[in-house]
Formats: C-alpha cells, structure tokens, sequence
C-alpha cells in the first residue's frame, strides 16, 4: 500500500510534520538509550533547544524587518505616483 | 498538463529547516521528561540553594563528568596567585586563651601545640584552645588555626582535635544522602534528645553515588564495601578510627559504622602513596585544583583530627593533618557547600560556632534537617562539660 502523491499543500505539510515528529521521538529515545542519565540528556537538549529557538527568533525577527521595509519602500511609491 | 496541486507539491520545506524542526522536536521530547525529574527534585524538602541542588541533581543523574570538568576548569581559571601580602593575625577560634592550651596544669594528655610553618608565627597560631566556654581541665574539642603553606602565606587552615575517651562519634544520615532505601534514616539533623551532649558536627564526606564507595550503617551493609577505601569506622565498643579498609565487602560483627571515601591520604604517619589523580579518586575535582576541602585522621592515641581550608590540594590538606599529628588520615568533603565544622559552646547545641569564619554554612547548619550525612561528636555517657 503506498500513500497517495497528488495531495494538496496542506496534507504535504501535515504529512511532513508527522514524519519530523516520529523522527523526533526516535532520536530523544536513542538518547535517552545511550546517555549515562538524564541529567547528561538535559544538558545537551536545553542548549540545543535555546540556540534554536533564538535562530528561528531572529530569523522571524529579520523577515519581519525585510517585510515593514518592503512594505513602507511600497507606500512610498504609491504616494509618489499619486502625488499632484 | 499537471494539476495546480502537483505544481504546489514541489514546494517542499528545505532540507535544514526540517533538519532544524527534527533537532527543535528531539530536544523537546528530551526535555519533558527530564524536566519533570529535575521539577519534582526540586520540589523535595533541602536546605541548600537551588543552584547548588540543581547541580546535584546533574551529577545524581549521569552528569557527574560534566560538572567535575566544569569545575575543574573554573577552579584552574580561579586559582589564587603565590605570595602576597602577609597577614597580621588570624581568625580567633576557639573560647579559651593561648594560655590554656596544652601544658597547663593538668595530668591529663593534651596534643602539642601545632608547629608553625611560617615564621614569625603570629600570636596564638598552631596554639590549641578550647572550643566551648564551660570545658573544664578537659576539654573534649580543641581548635587551633595556622598558614598552612609558605608559598601561600594568606591561606589559613583551621584545625580541630576530638578527645576520643570522652567522646562517641555518631553517624548521622541526611535528608538524601545515603540515598534510599535506608532503615532507621532519623531526623537528618542533631536529634534533640541528644543535643545537651553534642559538642561538635562536621561533614561526612563524598556522596555514595560520587565516592564509588561502601557504607555500613547501624551494623547493616548499605552499599557493599570495598577493600583499600580509606574508611571512618566506630566499632561496637565505641571506639572510632580511621583506617584503610581490608575486611571484604560485608559488616564485620564489631562494627557499628564505617563510612568510606577515596584513597588514604595519610598511612603509618606518612603521605599517602595515591595522593595524583588516578581511577581510584573516581570522577571528582582534580587533587591538585585548590579548592575548599576537609579531611578526618586520628592521632597515635586515636584521638580525632578535623581539617579544613579553603585553596587546597589533596597534598596540602594531607600536610595540614600531618602537621597536626594524625598519622592515618581521609579526605572528607570538597568545596564551599559542603565543608562545615561546627563546634557548640555552650550545653544543648548553644552558641555554635564554625571553626572558620570563611566557612559558607551557616553554624546552625546540622540544627535543621541537612541534604547530606554528617558527624556528629556526642560527650560520652557519665562525662561533663
């Protein structure tokens, strides 16, 4: 049984987003496996967690940045062409 | 012709964004059920800060590695430069005078003065005094003070002798350490039926889990004991010393309570053999960081001495004893948090007081229930303030 391919952008993501969990989910058991305890788990997976939390902040936080400047350049333009 | 959901199935996620959702994902799953385990850790009953408990909590669960290298490197970074300018005097310890120490008018034995290193000496360094105000000719704690290494004339080393004919030394288990199960655990702190006798309390040394080592507790094996581990052991008959350990894993029927740590670091009077780093001293600090560290030995008559310093290396704590007088000697805990010795001044616990004024804890530390098991120095049935 194979799972459909026509599907819409929705379900693609839903789908994608299943896969990275059980991904997820597959790597914190291995780690929890192979670690000497939790404590060493905690200690690897706050930093990680932090650095990528303040990535995908900043890259949130440069996007939104890029969009008010393309937004306001637009404005002005229109204004211009308006102008008497 | 493709379908306009065919054409929009091509605008997939990029490779590192679902790699970096993956790593975001894991490290939440890691986290949850961690967190619960450091939260509920937390929510327990301690005396200690939440700093100091987290980090137990880490080395309780796999992370001790991590924080001895942590510590080491910040200890090494911190290391305290040779030199500097001399000291004019030195905590006052002690209730009595420099004049009622050893060889006052008394029969009864008195340890000699400790010989200063650094001289000149200042006034009343290496001199025994009594540690409680109401002692008589006997004073079952003494405590003294000296610089305890040229090199370092700022570092002061307070010392303390235990009169083992008229005292007992109890075991006394804390709030978590040893961990459980553990029969008969107690209040965790000087029981107050008992405290009209207690006359001394100090640390007791590296947690089980870090130390590697055994624990006989009221006569019952806690954890299996090991041969070569230096080892605090009261005997039924209440007699206490401290000895390399030789007798197998299980309790002897003469023993009462042993608790070990680490190699010896004083045997037959002199320096221990295993005094470098080695597999021996487990996963703690290096022996040659200097750090805040206490040690327990017993004199040639089997009296108790207690050191304690701040700066030290397992050597140099192990020379501070020596020059003391013990001749078969344990290193006890290391840093801040952990090194107390209290001595009380007056009957029922009162006035107590650490036998340095550098020491952290406060001197009422082992008065309320304690995370870690300590000693407790009781005057022995029939004997006197």
């Amino acid at each position: 049984m194979r799972l459909p391919r026509d599907i819409g952008p929705g379900a693609a993501a839903r789908r994608a987003l299943l896969a990275d969990v059980l991904i997820a989910l597959g790597i914190a058991l291995l780690a929890f496996l192979l670690a000497a305890g939790i404590g060493i788990v905690i200690f690897v997976a706050l930093p990680t967690l932090l650095v990528l939390l303040a990535w995908i902040a900043t890259e949130a936080a440069v996007r939104g940045v890029r969009r008010r400047r393309l937004s306001s350049a637009f404005k002005t333009g229109t204004r211009e062409s308006h102008a008497p | 012709m493709p379908s306009a959901r065919s054409g929009r199935r091509h605008q997939s996620i990029p490779f590192w964004r679902r790699a970096r959702r993956i790593l975001l994902l894991a490290a939440i799953a890691c986290l949850i059920p961690a967190g619960i385990s450091y939260v509920q850790a937390m929510g327990e009953k301690h005396n200690v800060g939440l700093g100091v408990r987290s980090v137990e909590w880490l080395r309780q669960n796999g992370g001790n590695s991590i924080v001895s290298q942590i510590e080491n490197w910040y200890y090494t970074l911190t290391a305290p430069a040779k030199g500097g300018s001399p000291l004019r005097s030195l905590p006052q310890v002690g209730v009595g005078s420099a004049g009622e120490g050893p060889g006052s008018r008394t029969r009864d034995y008195r340890p000699p003065n400790v010989k200063p290193l650094i001289q000149p000496a200042l006034p009343g360094e290496g001199v025994w005094k009594k540690a409680a105000s109401h002692a008589g000719p006997r004073p079952p704690v003494l405590l003294t003070t000296f610089r305890s290494d040229p090199e370092y004339p700022k570092f002061v080393a307070g010392v303390a002798w235990i009169d083992s004919s008229r005292t007992r030394l109890a075991y006394v288990p804390g709030l978590a350490e040893p961990p459980a199960p553990l029969a008969h655990r107690g209040p965790a702190e000087v029981p107050e039926a008992k405290r009209k006798r207690v006359v001394a309390t100090f640390n007791g040394g590296f947690p089980l889990e870090t130390s590697n080592a055994g624990l006989i507790y009221r006569g019952k094996v806690k954890e299996a004991m090991v041969n070569g581990v230096a080892t605090v052991v009261e005997y039924r008959d209440g007699r206490v010393d401290v000895v390399p350990w030789h007798q197998g894993p299980g309790a002897p029927a003469n023993v009462w309570f042993a608790k070990q740590n680490l190699p010896p670091i004083i045997e037959g009077g002199q320096l221990g053999a295993k005094l470098s780093d080695g597999p021996e001293w487990g996963e703690t600090v290096n022996n040659a960081v200097r750090v805040w560290r206490s040690g327990l030995g017993v004199d040639n008559r089997g009296n108790l001495l207690y050191a304690a310093a701040d700066f030290q290396t397992v050597e140099s704590l192990a020379r501070i004893l020596q020059r003391a007088g013990a001749v078969r000697a344990l290193e006890l805990d290391i840093n801040e948090d952990w090194t107390s010795f209290i001595s009380y001044r007056h009957p029922g616990a009162g006035e107590p007081a650490n036998l340095l004024p550098e020491m952290l804890r406060p001197p009422e530390r082992y008065l309320t229930p304690d995370e870690r098991d300590f000693f407790a120095v009781y005057l022995r049935p029939g004997q006197r303030w």
